[in-house]
């Protein structure tokens, strides 16, 4: 057998790896110099407080915010359905509708944003925000699709039966039987679908107009320009964010078996 | 036939175009327990899930009590069904399992309580009114199934394979309440089984079925010591059936004469029916293996490998030993031939 | 297993209907553009674009970096992975977990930090000055090395999942039964663990190799217009020169790379089972 101690150091470098480097944005955040570094000139909250005050930080977040909500409602509103279908229907062109609604995971983003930008902005007067919408929950969908028909295909379909035969409508079976078991896959889908869609950068580059940008893209046009630390320290609170989402999910709904 | 309570017409079922039920007929009669018994694939679910309204028939019509339901939906026809996975709602105590069906048809709410507080002591569950599916013994959630849908007050009641998930010893006691219930309540239960001995413990009358065609229906007697064909011979337990051609029957391996005249068509004999150790006949064990109360036995012979039992405390034949036997005319099945 | 399918249909087709027309439809037209000149079908446009030099530089170095990074994390993954699964349950579960977790993390954030290591102000020139290696900081961003770690950092964790979940899948006490058959831990490996594995390796180097390909964040932020991968260079060709032609043959490349990545996986995965 390898010793443990070969085992243990290959998992501590992997992980040291993988989530080291974010103890050290949250590091360089704490600075009390005005340029980036690391270990910091001496600690501050200044740079973590700075990032409230700064108006197009604000503004953007709000638009990510609000994209990764409703665009994902929109996906599950659309991909919920469409997951039931294809978990319990023998759908005509079930294949080709399987692809269809899988296929913005392969389409690269920034090709996605450009396309949109040309086609629907431009020539049909859609507003960026709308546009980006779209493009939110186009992305989000085929994530909701495959986490809301993993947990229906965990679920017996003999159980819609048994209420049907109990005097349910099919509808009724759904709204009664099924969706009160498919909650938490729901709700990972949702949370899977806001993470998705609120990092999402390369679909929102070509997409973003006079104050309407994303709070990724807000970032990158940030540091462009400045190279204090309060980038680290938006970046550090994000990563905090996430943290926080995913252990209250992997808590309440074993979220980790679902991504 | 107006004493059919349940039934089935010219029924044909099909998935897509895989017709699994060709053209089947069945009359069941109020108050009667019937078993659909036959292999998987046979078509005997597929004819239950017909009569329960979750399968569209291909052709043919279903009546129950009278009334057409061919194209009832399955929520309408009043019929009800324990699934072989109990099909339990897991976000419902027992409890609110019971009473699912009584709130759809909003029932008041002290009637509602009463029926299923009598649902529950029916099935002897009333002291675990509040557990959830998964907190309950497999046969626990078998009873809870069954009085979910006994409450309902169903015309029929469809049981898939009613005691395929239980173990041993709770088989015999569903098996016990079933037939309980039957005789309270004077409900038609129809249940579906591959295992032979459920449907002679349990069934008024059983249907043996084949390739979606009934091979056989008669009472339990009936089937098990007068089978009409070779397949309901072999099903039930007459494992040595040879083809009659004139004085002699004919095995795979060749022929060996009889002493007895038999009708064309051909003869089986069960293991037991086998004489061992004297006869006309010639053996070789080919195997042998002790079950208990008998040994059971493989022997090579003249028309090809036959079964034989005897009971444990006759001496024993090992393997490779040689024997004579008889196939007697007592303990022979005579099927014969079609047409 | 429903019987009624047009009812199935009409449960699916929003869902199809609405990717379809707004997503695929203007992406299709995007792509399309890129073989017309002029309004005429014409390949011309990926004439003109394949004899740029620039163009052959960053198509392989994209090739490359995706190789490179697909290859290195399969190595690093293979180890994480075995020791992951061979951790008793509690373990396990939080050791995955925090492997899962950085996927989660924006990936600004997760490049980001990777300025704060291998800046002119960074640990690593702040170590190798401070060792008198070198007087003045060397440059480490802004390099193929940079973007490489970057990518690496973000796509590892993809095929560490795929990994694990392949060896969890593993017969339980094959190695142990090798290992008695007298293999060794190299023998073990190549025999045993990857014509096992060999579906979880597939579909995590598929995984991150079209992550790498089609990634803009870290190329923008750790290569900058010194190091150009694909989609760095068709976001420039845009914004700088609005070339559109070339916009979309890229995009072309790209879909056309990450497909064809994915129908290997597939036709490999199908041909096992």
């Amino acid at each position: 057998m390898t010793g443990t101690w070969a085992s243990r150091l290959i998992i501590g470098l992997t992980l040291t790896f993988l989530i080291g480097p974010f103890f050290i944005i949250i590091a360089a955040g704490l600075s009390a110099g005005d340029f980036l570094a690391f270990p910091p000139d001496g600690l501050s909250l200044k740079w973590y407080l700075k990032v409230f005050e700064v108006e197009s930080f604000r503004e953007s977040f709000a638009l990510s915010m609000f994209l990764a909500v409703f665009g994902t409602i929109a996906a599950l509103i659309l991909g919920v359905p469409a997951a039931y279908a294809i978990s319990r229907y023998q759908i005509p062109y079930g294949e080709t509708i399987k692809t269809i609604v899988a296929a913005p995971i392969i389409v690269p983003g920034i090709i996605v944003g450009l396309a949109l930008l040309r086609y629907l902005v431009v020539p049909l007067n859609f507003t960026i925000t709308l546009a980006l919408f779209l493009a939110h929950t186009a992305l989000v969908l085929p994530y909701a699709v495959r986490v809301v028909s993993s947990s229906l295909n965990n679920l017996r379909s003999d159980m819609e039966e048994a209420a049907v035969l109990l005097g349910c409508s099919r509808l009724g079976a759904f709204f009664r039987v099924v969706l009160p078991n498919i909650q938490s896959g729901v709700l990972a889908a949702f949370i899977l679908g806001f993470v998705t869609s609120f990092n999402q950068v390369p679909v929102s580059l070509f997409l973003s107009g006079p104050g309407v940008r994303t709070l990724p893209i807000d970032m990158l046009s940030y540091m462009e320009i400045t190279y204090d630390p309060s980038v680290a320290a938006l970046s550090a609170l994000l990563a905090l964010m996430s943290v926080v989402i995913v252990f209250v999910a992997e808590k309440f709904l074993g979220f980790s078996r679902y991504v | 036939m107006s004493s059919a309570f349940v039934s089935l017409q010219n029924v044909s079922l099909a998935y897509g175009k895989t017709v699994v039920v060709p053209d089947l007929r069945l009359d069941i009669r109020k108050g009667e327990l019937v078993a659909l018994l036959g292999p998987s694939g046979c078509g005997k679910t597929t004819t239950m899930r017909a009569i329960a309204g979750l399968m569209s028939l291909h052709a043919g019509s279903i009546s129950i009590d009278g009334v057409d339901m061919s194209r009832t939906p399955a929520n309408k026809r009043g019929v009800g069904l324990v699934f072989q996975s109990y099909a339990l709602f897991p976000h419902l105590n027992a409890f609110e399992n019971v009473a699912f069906g009584l709130r759809l048809k909003k029932l008041p709410r002290t009637e509602i309580i009463g029926r299923v507080e009598h649902g529950l002591s029916t099935v002897g569950l009333s002291h675990l009114a509040q557990r959830k599916p998964a907190e309950m013994s497999g046969g626990q959630q078998q009873r809870l199934s069954l009085a979910r849908s006994l409450v309902m007050e169903p015309k029929v009641l469809l049981l898939d394979e009613p005691l395929s998930n239980l173990d041993a010893r709770l088989r015999l006691e569903m098996r016990t309440e079933l037939q309980r219930v039957q005789r309270d309540t004077g409900i038609t239960m129809i249940f579906v089984t591959h295992d032979q001995s459920e449907a002679l413990a349990l069934a008024d009358r059983i249907v043996l079925m084949k390739d979606g065609v009934i091979e056989q229906l008669g009472t339990a007697d009936d089937l098990y010591n007068r089978p009409e064909t070779e397949f309901a011979a072999d099903f039930f337990g007459f494992e040595n059936i040879f083809e009659v051609s004139g004085s002699s029957i004919r095995g795979p391996q060749g022929s060996v004469s009889i002493s007895f005249t038999a009708k064309a068509g051909h003869l089986a004999w069960r293991p037991g029916a086998v004489k061992i150790g004297s006869g006309p006949h010639k053996a070789t064990v080919r195997g042998v293996a002790f079950a208990g109360e008998h040994r059971e036995y493989v022997f090579d012979t003249g028309l090809g490998q036959i079964k034989a039992s005897a009971p444990a405390g006759e001496p024993a034949y090992e393997l490779g030993a040689s024997l004579s036997f008889d196939l007697p005319e007592d303990g022979a099945l005579s099927i014969p031939a079609k047409n | 297993m429903f019987q009624n399918n047009r009812e199935g249909l009409a449960l699916a087709l929003p869902a199809a209907v609405f990717t379809a027309a707004l997503f695929l439809l203007p992406v299709g037209i995007l792509l399309s553009e890129a073989f017309q000149v002029d309004g005429q079908w014409s390949l011309q446009g990926y004439f003109d674009f394949a004899a740029k030099p620039l163009n052959q530089v960053v198509f392989l170095r994209t090739l490359k970096l995706g190789f490179l990074v697909a290859f290195v994390s399969a190595i690093i993954g293979y180890a994480a992975a075995f020791c992951i699964v061979n951790l008793d349950g509690k373990h396990r579960g939080r050791v995955f977990g925090l492997v899962v977790l950085p996927l989660m993390i924006s990936p600004v954030a997760r490049t980001y930090a990777w300025i704060v290591i291998l800046g002119r102000t960074g640990i690593v020139n702040d170590a190798i000055q401070g060792l008198g290696l070198s007087d003045t900081p060397i440059r480490l961003l802004f390099t193929e090395t940079a973007v490489f770690l970057g990518l690496l950092q973000l796509f590892l964790p993809l095929m560490i999942i795929s990994l694990v979940s392949a060896m969890e899948n593993l017969p339980k006490d094959v190695v142990p039964a090798a290992r008695v058959l007298g293999a060794n831990w190299l023998q073990v490996f190549t025999r045993v663990i990857l014509p096992l594995t060999k579906d979880g390796l597939v579909l995590g180097g598929t995984l991150v190799f079209t992550g790498s390909l089609t990634a803009y964040i870290t190329p923008a932020i750790l290569g900058g217009s010194k190091v150009l991968m694909l989609e760095t260079l068709l976001y420039q060709r845009v914004n700088v020169a609005n070339d559109f032609v070339s916009a979309g043959i890229i995009a072309t490349i790209l879909i056309v790379m990450s497909f064809g990545a994915n129908l290997l996986l597939k036709r490999i995965s199908a041909a096992r089972s």
